[in-house]
């Protein structure tokens, strides 16, 4: 039973950190409708970046956080704007910025290779070590405090989704582009608040990974692929729809290897995300669109 | 031999990756088969032949059903995605190598998972062992040279132009009388096929093989290759593997340390990639854009 | 009867395109279908054709139930279409189109990898010279006019083996002295045996040259009958001038 809870409860914390990438990632999708791949870099890099101010340099934590979630998203735009809308000017069609994100995310994951190295990174900021265990459950302080911080930033995302003026706008945008400009919101204004905002949410899930896990230069792609899986089984163009997917992949995950080898844990996300994108492309919540031929 | 033994090496891999540039092609190029998981092909072929090779089967033998399994998965695979388009079509084939990875990764009683495959036999035919690299060489040379002009007759071939046309427009198509369903198959069969030997090719070759060898670094640069030398184009895809496989063994002169020397080159693919996208997206010999 | 059509539905979310759809076209004749633009004639093509599937409905197709069948399937029994707006295969040559449309050997693949290049040249050059499209063979697709790809469209109908050929407005944006002999054509066609049904807007173009006419409007036929008929039905007049107070009758 307890060992039931626990898996719960450690499906909560994957998923929170999964549902910040999707978050992320599933806001840049809505408004801009192509496949951002390299946002799992965004994450990567931001976890990279704590180890060097953070770790390497001493610059007192909160700074350090700070810093990141600001080049985090500056590193979003830049993307956005160095390469993405170039490529969207010259009429390149999804696909290609896929591909292009691909390659983005490669490039960078190299890159931080050859300046860090191939090794494991420990930030070694809070303790970790220590569990609280209660009613059969363990969990640590760290844990706790990914938990509460996701939660609180998801509500700040879904308030201000509803409530700005920007956020209408996105969503407005990711409903139709070509409406939102006859009404007069520029598209590309918008576009880059969702790669700020966006790589922004990448920087903190950046910083959680940082202090929960080992850093290695490989994670992004892992991140990106359980965010994005997230994202599509709830519903990838809905933020809050991949928000709740996210919850549910970190817990078939963590139920799943219960009756699974543990090596198994990609290999249950990866199924999912190949199931979903066949059977139900929109997701649990997401809305309906043409994702089929015919 | 007149060229070095380090030339040799690079000579082999070139002729390798032709058959899998080519093969990519023919799906992603000639019949607009928006397949982002070829390196998976890649990997079940290399993995076949390697563990049926071990288990004591014939080269050749090992090798036709390597390319043969990796068909089957081909097959699979259309028959999962056949309703997908565009970006969601090449997300759900990128998953597909996502799935294979890590099925290479967990079925450790099989693939012994991230302790990789050592000791696969060098290829031996008909008695005769191909022992040195030279030899080697000869013999990719052979298995491509046959691989390419296969490909090379299917695409100019009556059969070929209704790839293209199916890339085109598929409704067209099928108001025409051509089961375009059937198609698709054949294609991402016979590109998985010599995808499988490309990878059994690798596998005897290298002599060890494990997961990371077919995952999105070689999907980069096969992608890189295609691209560049251009859609729809056998001349370009091996043109290009010819360059971006040479090419970047400039970078040893560098002297650089052998950690950093991989993601120098991996880097170097990916920002090759970006930058054809953005600046010459039809590639060198191109026709056709990926739509 | 070559083909039939029995109350055929077929709704986009909540447009009805199709709303209770019934014809049928005669063998050897040349049938036309006319109507306002949006009337569900291009639609009505596209359910024949298979390229959707009606909400209900059958279609029967040389006395043979061809409901269930697949687009391709219908197509090799022998029936040949056009499209209102051409797309044709853009990096393929006009041989090349031509090739696709007479072949029935080059889905077969095993046989087409050793053996040359086929196509016959002498039938090419006839269906280019009875449309009049006036082009080198190697041509790409891509680099024809909307007027060129039209004729292509309607050569690759005709070349394809058939028995009835369904043409959606074959002479929009086709010159005049051109229309004249697109006509001739399908006239020249017609004595040769093939079923023609053709949708257009052109009245002069139609009425002297088809035999039956259906007049579709709102996803009904609500007339029909031979075009001189045709041209004095007050329902007519209605479904293209509006607001006539017999025209409220037909439906
Ligand atoms: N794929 C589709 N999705 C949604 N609505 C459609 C679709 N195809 C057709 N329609 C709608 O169905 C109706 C009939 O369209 P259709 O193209 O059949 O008209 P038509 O009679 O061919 O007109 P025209 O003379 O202008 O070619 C129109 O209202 C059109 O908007
Ligand atoms: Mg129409």
């Amino acid at each position: 039973m307890s060992l039931l809870a626990q898996s719960i409860i450690n499906g909560l914390i994957t998923g929170s950190i999964y549902a910040l990438v999707a978050a992320g990632y599933s806001l840049i999708y809505s408004t801009n409708n192509f496949m951002h791949f390299a946002h799992g870099i965004s994450v990567v890099a931001a976890g990279y970046m704590v180890y060097w101010l953070f770790t390497l340099a001493g610059t007192p934590f909160y700074v350090t956080c700070i810093i990141t979630v600001i080049l985090s998203a500056l590193f979003g735009l830049a993307m956005y704007r160095l390469i993405y809308l170039p490529l969207q000017r010259k009429g390149a069609s999804n696909v290609i910025l896929l591909i292009a994100s691909i390659g983005i995310l490669t490039f960078f994951q190299n890159v931080i290779q050859i300046a860090f190295g191939s090794g494991v990174k420990l930030i070694g900021y809070i303790e970790v070590a220590k569990g609280i265990t209660f009613a059969g459950i363990t969990m640590t302080l760290l844990q706790i405090v990914i938990l509460v911080i996701s939660f609180i930033i998801f509500i700040m995302l879904y308030q201000f989704m509803q409530r700005t003026k920007l956020g209408r706008n996105m969503r407005a945008v990711s409903n139709n582009k070509e409406l939102a400009s006859i009404v007069g919101i520029n598209h590309i204004r918008v576009s880059d608040f969702s790669f700020l905002i966006g790589s922004g949410l990448a920087g903190v899930a950046g910083i959680l990974v940082a202090l929960e896990q080992n850093l290695s230069p490989l994670m992004g792609t892992n991140l990106m692929i359980k965010g994005f899986t997230g994202a599509v089984i709830g519903g990838i163009n809905y933020v809050p729809g991949s928000i709740v997917g996210s919850f549910l992949l970190g817990l078939a995950e963590n139920l799943g290897i219960l009756v699974l080898p543990s090596g198994y844990k990609d290999a249950i996300a990866f199924s999912m995300l190949f199931l979903f994108l066949l059977f139900k492309p929109n997701g649990i919540l997401g809305k309906k669109e043409g994702r089929f031929d015919k | 031999m007149i060229i070095s033994a380090y030339q040799t090496h690079i000579f082999i891999l070139i002729f390798i990756y032709i058959i899998l540039a080519v093969s990519l092609n023919l799906a992603l190029g000639y019949t607009g088969l928006l397949n982002l998981g070829h390196v998976a092909f890649y990997g079940i072929g290399a993995y076949t032949s390697a563990l049926l090779a071990i288990e004591g089967m014939p080269y050749l033998a090992a090798m036709i059903i390597a390319g043969l399994f990796a068909s089957v998965f081909g097959y699979l695979l259309v028959t999962a995605t056949d309703r997908l388009k565009g970006d969601y079509l090449a997300m759900a084939t990128l998953g597909f190598s996502f799935v294979v990875y890590s099925l290479l990764l967990n079925l450790r009683e099989i693939t012994r998972g991230a302790m990789g495959i050592p000791g696969i036999p060098k290829p031996s035919i008909l008695g005769l062992t191909v022992r040195t690299n030279d030899q080697y060489l000869i013999f990719v040379l052979l298995i491509c040279a046959i691989s390419v002009f296969i490909m090379y007759r299917i695409v100019k071939s009556p059969f070929g132009k209704l790839l293209e046309a199916n890339r085109d427009n598929a409704v067209c198509l099928r108001v025409l009388g051509k089961n375009t369903f059937g198609l698709k198959y054949k294609a991402m069969m016979i590109s998985a096929f010599f995808a499988g030997i490309s990878g059994s090719l690798y596998a005897h070759y290298i002599t060890f093989i494990d997961p990371t060898s077919f995952y999105i670094s070689e999907l980069i640069l096969i992608l890189t290759i295609v691209i560049v030398g251009g859609l729809a184009s056998i001349k370009g895809s091996i043109v290009a593997t010819a360059v971006i496989i040479y090419v970047p063994e400039i970078l040893r002169t560098l002297d650089l340390p052998s950690s950093v020397l991989g993601p120098v080159r991996q880097a170097l693919y990916a920002a090759i990639l970006i930058a054809i996208l953005m600046l010459r997206p039809r590639g060198i010999f191109g026709k056709v854009d990926l739509e | 009867m070559i083909l039939s059509c029995k109350d055929i539905y077929k709704s986009f979310g909540g447009i009805k395109a199709i709303d209770g759809c019934s014809f049928t076209v005669a063998e050897k004749k040349i049938t036309g279908i006319i109507g306002p633009n949006g009337s569900g004639k291009t639609t009505m093509f596209n359910v024949i054709s298979k390229l959707i599937k009606p909400d209900s409905g059958t279609i029967e197709f040389k006395g043979q139930d061809v409901t269930g069948l697949k687009d391709y399937e219908l197509a090799k029994m022998g029936v040949s279409r056009t499209f209102q707006d051409v797309k044709l295969f853009q990096n393929l040559t006009i041989r090349e189109h031509l090739q696709i449309a007479m072949s029935d050997t080059d889905e077969k693949l095993l046989s087409n990898i050793f053996r040359g290049k086929e196509g016959d040249a002498q039938k090419i050059k006839e269906v280019m010279e009875l449309v009049g499209l006036d082009k080198p063979l190697d041509t790409y697709g891509n680099d024809l006019s909307y007027g060129q790809r039209k004729l292509l469209d309607l050569a690759i109908a005709i070349a394809k083996p058939h028995t009835l050929l369904m043409l959606d407005e074959p002479v929009a944006g086709v010159n005049p002295r051109l229309r004249d002999s697109i006509k001739d054509i399908l006239r020249e066609l017609n004595s040769r045996g093939e079923s023609i049904l053709l949708i257009e807007h052109d009245m002069n173009f139609v009425m002297d040259l088809v035999d039956h006419i259906f007049v579709m409007d709102a996803g009904k036929v609500i007339a029909e009958g031979a075009p001189e008929e045709i041209q004095n039905n007050p329902c007519v007049l209605e479904a293209y001038l509006g607001g006539s107070e017999e025209g409220t009758k037909c439906l």
